[in-house]
């Protein structure tokens, strides 16, 4: 099995994309039927996947030479594209949780979606979601990665936009996939750049040639600026500051899309990309403070935006925002092992946390406001208790697993700084800030939502089994996923790191910080909004200090102010341009477009529709042709001395 | 040999022959007459074979096998064009071809 | 003389099978059987086109050397085949509403395709030359085919009178080339060439071989008849006209102007560059005054042909497989754009672009493909067309830089031509809404060709890879 599995990983991306084939073309008036088909082809993909994952984990081999084969898909003379598959145990961890969540994420669909009258589109976009994210994932190549980055985006847009009928949803579609395009056009810039410059694209090939850059003639110029224009797909895609817009607002789409989308898998896919192109971030020095930099401002600034959110999946999506800053931090400080070990742990509470977020939405019907509800967790045991689990963990509460990934951030973080960078130590206190910020306002929803007094809500029950039973599963993977990590048994930085494997001495003092600061915010959660039943306390506090809430409510002003900018400075500018196009540019277009036009319907006037005058023109043009020929040839034979 | 047939002759009897035909189907208004001068390019085109291989390859045939393979197309084409014709003009009454001119612009 | 028949096994397969077919159409009378016959063509037509692909590589000349039989051969035989059945599978709903003799539809495809591989396999001018005239024939028999149908008739007469001058053109050339080259077998000539018989005669001869082929490929200035004809004939045919007829015409060019002429190649090569560009020019322009849409199609095939040109007149192994390439894409495009037209025609009785308004909506599946195939037509990545024009035009940009950059503007001018029948599918709110239900072959067909464009578009390397042996192949054995 684990040798198949090797031999045939295309396979993994490959049963998806089957489905989705199936869905829509065969499948599609039976709903039921077509959900079996994508969980069939998604639970053949997560056994494949898994047994993958097996075989690379347990054989170091792979650690140093990843297993990689490919064919060649474009080719010219002096320019080849192969399109490959390339596993290594990085690849191979983000298979098996791809597959894995998008496994549970189908099943908990069928509960979700029940009724919906587009239920088996729904489950062949996620199909092809799943398909795209694992080709993303295993591909050796930076166009064919590039091909499937922009289908994830696709599947993302359509996916946000499902409900159409939703003003709302249809505008999020579209911005996230504008602003995403934003980010995705500078990356493809870096890609082409690196063709030109290192002509090629393959991972591994690139991997063994940008170290040398100085011998190719490569200046640190150029190639710092690959690094910046590559990096925006990343910053778009994983919504770093200043592109994180569109990500609180993708949650329009159905819930389980956020779950599996814009939680766990697409929005990780640029981090997983920078980790991938770790090579080339570490040759230019300052792109990596960059990264680190605006990393870890996200996680903050994400952080206290989700602290006086009152929607259930925008303070989510914020954590989310939050969470990716991390990730982001860690691989600016120049740890893979720890961002991709956050990517992971994260992947499992985050998913769990929008399932169980999607089941309360399901039984309130939709109400989203965390101040009107309350006490559910005696209506709903499963989801308020699997929440609860998902809260510990992100938290940071030992040994659940989020604690053991930030403890690694912060570690490599604080050793960062310590090794002379001093703006390591302003990375340190904005992730330690966060840390306390993160347990504070995802306990301050806890809190609300499943705790304190019941409000009116008098037909809400616990969700079916199918939506449960994902729920269960996450929360014991929530529970258990960083144990791998600790470190005392460091398995998982001998499997993937970057440059030399490094485990660090554990650092009791750090891990007793993280867990101070995390009992503080979840005290502080406790005090203002479980204990004071009335919340006078936190709704004076709001008061108080109405510049700091508001501005943290109105998400910075954010939103406003690139409305802001397209509305004065963007069409302001347009207006100046728009009289210089109107009077110069369009005369001189439309002037062409005119004689094209033109001398098309001129033109049609020679096909007179007389036969005769069809032939006058052949035998003058064989006459011309004869003629010319003669001369030409003349010419020639002249040249060659005499006709013979 | 001053007064024998040299390959120029024939040469030049071909081409007259065939700017005779282009002549007749420019000009010839109706599409019989100009289906006989493309006969006539044809016979241009036959003369020239036979010419071409009486003088420069004796020993083979293959312009004079040609010539009948030439003349037998003919035949064909001449069948079509007139079993066209008839239909032509029981259709739209009429032969002449500037009357063929719904497909035009 | 040893006849090597194994060498022929698609011309004879092909002829017996159409001599069937039309013994089958006197023998079974009934109307309801007549229906048969096209479907029983094209499983006779899928077991010739796996004959034809098993006998790949089986190389070799006979007849005397007046047949040949090799890689180039097969490639362009695999085309015809294919050109063929999608324009049976799509044409079916068609024949059954608009044709009533299907027998004589039926063998007289057949018969032309079997012209087709006859004039590009053949090695000496008289097999050429009735390859030639059997393709002509019997295509013109087709465009008149609808005898009730005064444009169809009107169509087919055009088209007698043009091609039989033109043939007049070419044989007189042909013949003009035998008496300065003295022999008739290419190969002989290309030797003969080499060793010397230049004389006015032979430069005559080759200006009108070039108006003879450059009438059949639709290429500027010899491409008069082409809109005319493609629009009165039963639209299957036209595409047929356009794809194979021309596919078939360009082999032979091939054939004829790098197998006896390469050593004349700087004399013509200036000579094709100007028609290739003439070609560009008149087609793109002309499609924009267009309002019906076999017409327009017409004017964009002429266009299409002159992009195809620029691979000749690199005249080397590139140009070779572009033109290959370009050909074995240009397959789908079409047939997908003109089936669309059949099936709309069938339902609505009409052509005009402006009754294709709300088609999205009324036939979704005819309204992507008509889009698809036309951005292909346009060069758009990553459909086939784009690929395959990369490839034309790489190979003349170190000799003719200014045929590419014409190309290139040209090709963005047509997307708009192209663009003007899209906005009118999805944009314009449809006369008449009812679903405008397509055959289910015709279905089918629309999907073949949707998925070999976009295959072929993302993942060209196969089709490319083959072209470039056979063309390496085709200029070793020369």
């Amino acid at each position: 099995m684990i040798e198949f599995a090797l031999n045939y990983a295309w396979l993994v991306p490959l049963l998806p994309v089957l489905s989705f084939l199936t869905i829509v073309f065969l499948t599609r008036p039976w709903a039921r039927l077509s959900s079996a088909v994508a969980i069939g082809a998604m639970l053949g993909s997560f056994l494949l996947a898994s047994s993958l994952a097996w075989g690379v984990f347990t054989n170091p081999a792979f650690i140093e030479e990843p297993l990689h084969y490919s064919l060649r898909w474009l080719g010219m003379e002096g320019f080849t594209v192969n399109a490959g598959i390339l596993i290594d145990p990085a690849s191979a961890m983000m298979l098996f949780m791809v597959s894995l969540v998008a496994l549970l994420v189908q099943i908990y669909s069928t509960g979700y979606m029940k009724g919906d009258p587009h239920y088996s589109l729904f489950f062949a976009y996620l199909s092809l979601f799943a398909a795209s994210m694992l080709g993303l994932v295993i591909s050796s190549n930076l166009l064919q990665m590039f091909i499937f980055w922009e289908l994830v985006g696709l599947c993302s847009y359509l996916l946000i936009g499902f409900y159409t009928y939703k003003v709302s949803a249809r505008e999020a579609a579209k911005k996230a996939f504008i602003t995403t395009r934003i980010g995705d056009f500078g990356m493809l810039l870096g890609i082409l750049f690196l063709q030109i410059q290192f002509n090629t694209l393959d991972l591994l090939e690139l991997a063994a040639v940008i170290p040398n850059f100085a011998q190719l003639g490569v200046s640190l110029g150029l190639l710092t600026l690959i690094a910046i224009l590559f990096f925006l797909g990343p910053v778009a895609k994983s919504g770093q500051f200043p592109l994180h817009v569109w990500l609180p607002d993708a949650m329009e789409g159905p819930t389980p899309v956020s779950a599996l989308i814009h939680a766990a898998t697409m929005v990780v896919a640029g981090v997983y990309l920078v980790g991938r192109m770790l090579f080339l971030f570490v040759e230019v020095p300052g792109s990596l403070t960059v990264v680190a930099f605006i990393g870890a401002f996200t996680a903050l600034f994400a952080a206290t935006i989700a602290v006086t959110q009152r929607e259930i999946k925008r303070i989510l999506a914020y954590s989310t925002v939050s969470q990716l800053g991390y990730m982001m931090l860690a691989l600016g400080v120049g740890s893979l092992s720890a961002s991709l070990f956050h990517l992971w742990t994260h992947a499992f509470f985050k998913a769990l946390m929008f399932l169980a977020a999607g089941s309360v939405l399901h039984a309130l019907h939709n109400k989203a406001d965390v101040w009107e509800m309350g006490g559910l967790i005696r209506k709903m045991p499963i989801t308020g208790w699997t929440f609860v689990v998902g809260g510990l963990a992100i938290a940071g509460i030992p040994p659940f697993a989020g604690f053991w990934s930030k403890d690694e951030i912060l570690l490599v973080t604080w050793e960062y700084a310590r090794h002379g960078h001093a703006l390591g130590y302003l990375f340190f206190a904005f992730a330690a800030l966060t840390a306390f910020l993160t347990a504070f306002y995802i306990w301050r929803l806890i809190f609300l939502v499943f705790f304190g007094p019941e409000k009116a809500n008098d037909h809400v029950h616990e969700s079916p089994l199918s939506m449960t039973l994902p729920l269960l599963v996450l929360a014991v993977l929530s529970g258990v996923a960083g144990l791998i990590g600790t470190p005392w048994t460091n398995l998982w930085s001998t499997w993937i790191h970057f440059g030399d494997a490094h485990s660090g001495e554990p650092a009791y003092l750090l891990m007793l910080l993280s867990v101070v600061l995390a009992l503080a915010g979840i005290g502080l959660a406790f005090i203002l909004y479980c204990k004071d039943q009335d919340k006078q306390a936190a709704r004076s506090l709001a008061k108080k200090y109405p510049a700091l809430y508001n501005l943290s409510y109105r998400k910075y002003y954010i939103d406003e102010a690139y409305t802001w900018f397209t509305r004065k400075i963007v069409d302001g500018g347009a207006k100046v341009i728009y009289l210089f196009d109107i009077y110069l540019v369009d005369g001189v277009v439309n002037g062409l477009a005119a004689l094209t036009k033109g001398s098309g319907q001129g033109l049609k006037y020679l096909q007179t529709g007389k036969l005769q005058t069809y032939a006058l023109i052949f035998f003058l043009a064989v006459l011309v042709l004869t003629v010319a020929f003669n001369l030409d040839s003349a010419n020639a034979l002249a040249h060659l001395g005499g006709v013979k | 040999m001053a007064g024998a047939l040299n390959p120029s002759y024939f040469v030049v009897l071909s081409a007259a022959l065939f700017t005779i035909g282009i002549y007749g189907a420019l000009s010839k208004k109706n599409a019989i007459a100009v289906l006989i001068s493309i006969e006539l390019m044809l016979g241009a085109v036959n003369i020239n074979l036979v010419a071409f291989n009486k003088y420069f390859t004796p020993e083979a045939f293959s312009g004079q096998i040609f010539a009948i393979f030439v003349i037998t197309v003919a035949a064909v084409e001449v069948g079509l064009g007139l079993a066209l014709i008839i239909a032509l003009c029981r259709r739209r009454n009429t032969t002449a071809l500037d009357d063929l001119d719904w497909l035009k612009w | 003389m040893n006849i090597d028949f194994s060498l022929l096994i698609t011309e004879i397969s092909l002829a017996i099978l159409g001599l069937t077919v039309f013994t089958l159409g006197l023998i079974l009378p009934a109307k309801s059987s007549q229906k048969g016959l096209g479907t029983f063509s094209l499983c006779g037509l899928l077991v010739i086109l796996a004959l034809t692909i098993a006998s790949w590589g089986n190389q070799g000349e006979t007849l005397g050397g007046m047949y040949l039989a090799d890689y180039f051969t097969s490639f362009f035989k695999i085309l015809s085949l294919t050109a063929l059945i999608l324009v049976i599978l799509g044409s079916k709903n068609y024949v059954n509403s608009q044709i009533e003799n299907h027998l004589e539809y039926y063998s007289t495809l057949i018969f032309a395709t079997l012209g087709m591989i006859i004039m590009f396999s053949a090695g000496d001018f008289i097999t050429l030359y009735l390859g030639l005239e059997l393709m002509t024939i019997s295509f013109i028999v087709l465009t008149s085919f609808r005898r009730t149908n005064g444009k169809s008739l009107e169509a087919g007469m055009k088209y007698l009178l043009l091609a039989g001058l033109s043939s007049a053109v070419l044989l007189y050339g042909l013949s003009l080339v035998y008496g300065a080259a003295g022999t008739v077998f290419i190969k002989e000539i290309a030797g003969n060439i080499a060793q010397g018989y230049f004389n006015p005669l032979l430069i005559v001869g080759l200006a009108m071989l070039i108006a003879g082929f450059g009438f059949k490929i639709s290429a500027a200035p010899f491409h008069m008849w082409a809109p005319d004809v493609y629009e009165g004939a039963p639209t299957p045919v036209t595409a047929f006209l356009a794809v194979g007829s021309k596919a078939a015409s360009f082999a032979v060019l091939i054939r004829v102007f790098l197998g006896a002429f390469l050593e004349m190649q700087e004399q013509w090569t200036m000579l094709i560059a100007f028609l290739a560009a003439l070609s560009m020019l008149i087609g793109n322009l002309t499609a924009f005054a267009q309002t019906n849409i076999k017409r327009m199609l017409a004017f964009s095939s002429i266009a299409q042909a002159g992009y195809i040109l620029v691979g000749l007149v690199a005249a080397n192994e590139a140009g070779i497989k572009g033109v290959m390439f370009y050909s074995f894409i240009y397959v789908f495009a079409t047939i997908g754009a003109f089936t669309v037209v059949s099936e709309v025609y069938n339902k609505t009785g009409s052509d005009d672009i402006a009754d294709y308004a709300g088609l999205s909506q009324r036939a979704p599946l005819a309204a992507v493909v008509l889009l698809i195939s036309m951005l292909s037509m346009a060069g758009i990545p990553p459909l086939a067309g784009f690929t395959g024009k990369y490839y034309l035009f790489i190979t003349v940009v170190q000799d003719y830089l200014w045929l590419v950059y014409l190309g290139l503007i040209l090709s963005m001018v047509s997307v708009y031509y192209y663009l003007r029948v899209v906005l009118v599918m999805f944009r314009d709110e449809p006369a008449d809404p009812a679903p405008l239900k397509l055959g289910s072959t015709a279905s089918l067909t629309l999907w073949l060709t949707l998925a070999a464009t976009l295959f072929l578009g993302i993942y060209p390397w196969p089709l490319a890879k083959l072209a470039n042996t056979v063309a390496i192949a085709f200029l070793a054995g020369l």
